[in-house]
């Protein structure tokens, strides 16, 4: 075909030829067709609700030995706000301790004796805080509901003393945190770009993996090379048409997200489209790198979770990356995955533009060319 | 691609593939001529598939050149995969589309597309006599039909050249007439066939036969010419009861005598014997109902000399 009068247009109708094909055999597959279409909703669904970072009602246990009216008066206060919750009282500072234990509480609260007499003469009072730091996230909160409390009740102490001396108030300093982007601190609109990265990954990479390691398993990719189709249009026509299934699982996800989670929509979409195109170019490029290193459909299936587990888990999609020792964060810059939520969370919670956006835009361009070309070159060589 | 078709087809110079330090095919040289069938017979392991997939361009010579249709197999293998059609062992065909879309996909990867594809569809359906199947799902035909469908995928673009590497392997026995009258009206109308097979029988209906033994070629001729070279002695066919076999064996000029079903099959030194004095023998060793006729060697008795039996194991 080279220099061939009409080489582009038999390039398209090849193209076309296996876009065709491989459209039919998706449509013919119920159980793909299933993959590709409901589980993405069904996980949207599972992870909204079921991944909730957000923590109220701990269980408190209350040991009170001070018995007095004001010991009494700060435990009701302390747990007025409803992050703690009285989950049983304790008649000693050892109780208190065995309740951890079992597990009937994450959080003690000892108000030791004297307490109450202590506040009365103006010395310092001391309050006793056990946290059950086995859910750190759970612990963090809880000892900061805590100290929030005291800190208030301190700051009151004060002014009511500088009142009671006829002195001019001190002055107070007052933290009022205002979280934004997501002021209610709802996991939802951070938990589903979270689906939309992982869906589009699992399924684009392994379905991608396994169509050509079963046409390799067949011995019908052999045929195909016989024809004057070129390796390159041959793979582009195999990506094409789960690139636009990957399009429309983001718009399925999306919708369900705005619908059912309040997601909001704040960035212009067009980043999210650009962004989406990027990531299935990384994708559809990850899956075919796998099949032409796997022999078999199922071995395609596990080097495929082979590779994805490690993806996701250094993405940040889930924990933290900041948390990561400063090595793996280092690793992370190479991860698509990683520059794909980025974009998509600021997008969407922030409202984040181009302007914003393209230098982590421009990184998953380059790893996908990276993926797509090493991919080819693969494939090429295994057909030799 | 508009070129006059050249007289041959398929010129194969010192043509050699190593894998590692495996000698697959060995400086094999040939010519195929335009409208020729030309079978390719080996072993297992022989070099047979390995020659193929060289010629389609899907495979690149270690040594050697080929050129196929007039194209170099090495410089321009997209214009050779234009002008060669293909069909291997597998029936590579795709299980799970019907008839029908299989073809037109094909059809599409070389480059057909809109009236011309459905009309070329309709007629290679047609010709391999698969008109009321094109509905079918692939997979759910039996083998026969399958290899059907196969070569009406590997004819669709009008090719000059087929190449089927083993196309009725698993076949039943009618079904692989039926495919074979094919590959004769394709043949006569100046399509030219290189086949490779297991069945020395169909190799019978090859103008030329190519003889791979250890990745070399050992024979090449047409399938008599083979014979009288291969097998100079007279092949008898023997029938009766209480044959001496022993004794035939110790006759001076007879070469071989073995069972052959309920009979024997014997190769003399046709300047010694003829039918009527070999069953004159036998008669007199104590052979009742001796029957004796000349025979034509097939081409089992010429693999077996040229291979060398045994050695290879049966083609």
């Amino acid at each position: 075909m080279s220099g061939a009068p009409g080489g582009l247009r038999t390039a398209l109708v090849q193209l076309l030829a296996v876009v065709r094909k491989e459209i039919r055999q998706t449509v013919r597959d119920r159980r793909v067709m299933f993959l590709l279409v409901v589980a993405p909703l069904l996980q949207t669904v599972i992870f909204g609700f079921a991944i909730d970072f957000q923590v109220d009602r701990i269980p408190v246990a209350v040991a009170d030995l001070d018995r007095t009216e004001a010991s009494r008066e700060h435990a009701r206060r302390l747990l007025a706000d409803g992050t703690l919750r009285r989950a049983a009282d304790a008649t000693s500072a050892e109780e208190a301790d065995g309740m951890l234990d079992r597990n009937r509480a994450a959080a003690a609260v000892i108000f030791p004796p004297r307490f109450g007499a202590d506040l009365d003469a103006g010395r310092t009072a001391r309050v006793q805080v056990l946290v059950d730091g086995t859910d750190p996230n759970q612990a963090t909160v809880a000892a900061s509901a805590v100290s929030r409390y005291f800190g208030e009740v301190g700051q009151a102490l004060a002014r009511e003393r500088a009142a009671a001396a006829g002195r001019p108030l001190p002055g107070t300093i007052r933290v009022t945190p205002r979280i934004a982007y997501n002021p209610s601190l709802r996991s939802a609109p951070f938990m589903v770009p979270g689906v939309l990265v992982m869906v589009l990954l699992i399924i684009t990479t392994i379905v991608t993996a396994m169509g050509l390691s079963r046409e390799r398993e067949m011995g019908t990719l052999e045929q195909v090379m016989v024809t004057p189709i070129r390796p390159l249009v041959l793979l582009l026509g195999k990506l094409l048409p789960f690139a636009a299934i990957g399009l429309f699982d983001v718009l399925l996800v999306l919708s369900a997200g705005g619908w059912i989670f309040d997601l909001p929509f704040r960035g212009p979409l067009a980043v999210l489209g650009v962004a989406t195109l990027l990531y299935l170019l990384v994708t559809l490029s990850l899956g075919l790198l796998i099949s032409t290193v796997s022999r078999t459909q199922q071995q395609s299936f596990l080097a495929g979770f082979l590779v994805l587990q490690p993806a996701l888990l250094l993405s940040g999609v889930a924990t933290p990356i900041r948390a990561m020792p400063d090595w793996l964060q280092a690793v992370t810059l190479l991860n698509p995955v990683r520059w794909f939520i980025e974009v998509v969370r600021a997008n969407l919670l922030r409202g984040a533009d181009f302007a914003d956006l393209w230098p982590r835009l421009l990184i998953l361009l380059v790893l996908g060319l990276a993926l797509l070309s090493a991919a080819t070159m693969r494939f090429r060589k295994r057909l030799q | 691609m508009s070129a006059p078709a050249p007289e041959t087809a398929i010129r194969a110079r010192g043509l050699t593939r190593r894998f590692g330090s495996f000698l697959a095919v060995d400086a094999v040289s040939f010519e195929v001529e335009r409208g020729e069938i030309f079978g390719y017979l080996g072993a297992n392991g022989a070099g047979k598939s390995t020659t193929i997939r060289m010629l389609c361009g899907l495979l690149e010579p270690s040594e050697g050149e080929a050129t196929v249709a007039g194209h170099d197999v090495r410089s321009s293998p997209d214009a050779v995969k234009s002008s060669i059609g293909y069909m291997s062992q597998k029936f590579s065909l795709y299980l799970d589309l019907p008839v029908a879309e299989n073809l037109a996909f094909f059809g599409g990867a070389y480059g057909l597309s809109g009236r011309a594809l459905r009309g070329r569809v309709d007629e290679v359906l047609e010709l391999a006599g698969l008109g009321a199947l094109r509905r079918a799902e692939t997979g759910s035909l039996p083998g026969g039909i399958r290899q059907r469908v196969a070569l009406a995928g590997a004819i669709l673009h009008r090719p000059r050249i087929v190449f089927l590497d083993e196309p009725t392997a698993g076949v039943d026995p009618v079904s692989r007439r039926d495919f074979w009258a094919l590959i004769r009206r394709l043949a006569a109308e100046g399509t030219t066939v290189f086949v490779t097979t297991h069945y020395l029988d169909e190799a019978e209906y090859c103008r030329r036969i190519g003889l791979m033994a250890d990745g070399r070629l050992v024979a090449l001729d047409s399938p008599a010419a083979l014979k009288r070279e291969w097998v100079p002695d007279r092949v008898f066919l023997v029938r009766g009861r209480e044959l001496p076999l022993e004794r035939l064996r110790s006759t001076p000029g007879v070469r071989a005598a073995e069972p052959f079903g309920a009979a024997l099959h014997l190769r003399a030194d046709p300047a010694a014997w003829d039918a009527a004095r070999l069953a004159a023998l036998l008669r007199q060793a104590g052979g009742v109902d001796v029957a004796v006729d000349a025979v034509e060697p097939s081409l089992e008795d010429v693999f077996l000399a040229a291979v060398g039996s045994g050695k290879g194991g049966a083609p």
